[in-house]
């Protein structure tokens, strides 16, 4: 895919050094707009009002379990993909979320680089394809409408 | 020296192998100290381990930005991003470090072979350190520190730590990850006592279990190896040092342990008269 206008990865954890090591990585090896969040209600707040293509958070979080805030994100931001990082014994948790949160991938900590950065481009690939998609609905939608409108003023100018 | 009739929970009697009993208990802390510590660790290796790629990565690409001896406007935008991107990594590595050092500073009060020596300590130092190394436990657990300034306590101080890894652990099994820890030290006896509370808003324990979890071999939590050991050789340290454990339990609302320590540990011609004699 084309980085040229920089889809946004929202990163959540806990951990300043986790969210900083990721963003550190993305910041280098993509053009990626990287938002960091260590509370997930902040970043919650944010994709209120950010479009966002990919939301990847933690797990194990005091404020709140990762599953939960990807189910609230899933809400807020349906388009967008969502990837879960786990914990070393955190698997049963992970495919929990696959159904609560539709999860579209989930991460092992610790995490290889070049498998996140795979995982990520995929990941915006995806809520690109979704956002594209739901473009080309709203326009079939639209030309539905005006055939619709011209077809009753069509009916009308013969009656 | 007798038990202090105020320890309403401490009925059984000491076994008939003291040693042998502190010696598996003080296997199973250092399994849990073990496990804490590399999970621990975990985090901050892994934000290392990341970091030092992406340095790998960032030399890679300035060296291929120089090898030809230009730097073309595009590359300058390169070469900015790089700088960025270091900087990220300079800021999570010095939070990492500080992380790991602030690990082994608690490994350092918790387990240090020089700290089986009886020395004068303050005992806020020891509860830090556990709380350090069980970090990882305490994930979704509110923690209260209500640690007021306390006289330095003569002590064993390896057995004390022993004794706040063993309460702090049961409270925080105690809540299944949501709850509230409090850890707090008080003054009493105008300055001659140290009270230590750990306490936990969880399960509880039975009415008719109180008086049997000092027990050596008693436990509730199904067969995990050492821990029916924990209780009892808790009660056996703090009676080592002339002090006395309690404990005030509500089913469904939470537990508090509480030890009361003298700050002079008692002579030791008087703890070797046993728990039978007059002296």
């Amino acid at each position: 895919m084309s980085d040229n206008s920089s889809p946004t990865v929202i990163i959540v954890d806990d951990e300043e050094m986790v969210v900083g090591a990721i963003q550190s990585f993305l910041e280098l090896e993509t053009s990626f707009d990287v938002l960091p969040f260590t509370s997930p209600r902040a970043a919650l707040e944010t994709l209120e009002t950010r479009t966002t293509h990919v939301v990847l958070a933690d797990f194990m979080m005091p404020e709140m379990d990762g599953v939960s805030f990807l189910t609230r994100a899933r809400e807020i931001r349906p388009a967008a993909t969502r990837i879960l990082l786990t914990g070393y014994a955190d698997k049963q948790n992970a495919i929990r979320a696959i159904n609560e949160a539709g999860l579209y991938h989930y991460l092992e900590k610790p995490w290889d680089n070049e498998a996140l950065k795979l995982i990520i481009r995929n990941a915006a690939e995806r809520a690109r394809l979704f956002e594209e998609l739901d473009r080309r609905v709203g326009e079939l939608e639209r030309a539905n409408e005006e055939l619709t409108g011209f077809r009753e003023r069509l009916i009308q100018a013969f009656l | 020296m007798s038990h202090d009739p105020r320890v309403a929970t401490a009925t059984s009697g000491p076994s008939d192998h003291p040693q042998e009993l502190i010696n598996q208990a003080h296997l199973a802390t250092l399994g849990t100290l073990v496990a804490g510590v590399a999970h621990e660790l975990n985090t901050p290796l892994g934000a290392i381990h990341s970091n030092h790629d992406v340095i790998e990565r960032a030399l890679r690409k300035l060296q291929d930005i120089l090898a030809d001896e230009v730097v073309t406007p595009d590359e300058l935008q390169e070469v900015r991003k790089i700088v960025r991107a270091m900087d990220g990594v300079l800021t999570t590595n010095g939070i990492a470090v500080e992380r790991m050092l602030k690990i082994v500073d608690g490994l350092g009060t918790f387990g240090r072979p020089d700290r089986a020596e009886v020395d004068r300590v303050d005992l806020r130092e020891g509860l830090e350190g556990t709380l350090t190394v069980l970090a990882h436990e305490l994930v979704g657990i509110r923690l209260v520190r209500e640690l007021e300034n306390v006289p330095r306590v003569e002590c064993y101080p390896n057995r004390m730590n022993q004794v706040f890894m063993n309460l702090i652990h049961n409270a925080v099994q105690a809540m299944d990850g949501d709850g509230a820890l409090t850890v707090r030290t008080r003054v009493e006896d105008g300055g001659a006592t140290v009270r230590i509370e750990i306490e936990d808003t969880g399960r509880g324990i039975a009415p008719h279990l109180i008086p049997r979890i000092f027990e050596p071999g008693f436990t509730t939590k199904g067969g995990r190896v050492g821990m029916g050991l924990g209780l009892a050789i808790t009660r056996q340290i703090v009676d080592h040092h002339g002090g006395d454990i309690s404990v005030e339990s509500a089913v469904g609302k939470g537990s508090v342990f509480r030890i009361r320590l003298p700050v002079r540990l008692p002579r030791p011609e008087a703890k070797e008269g046993g728990s039978g004699e007059t002296g």
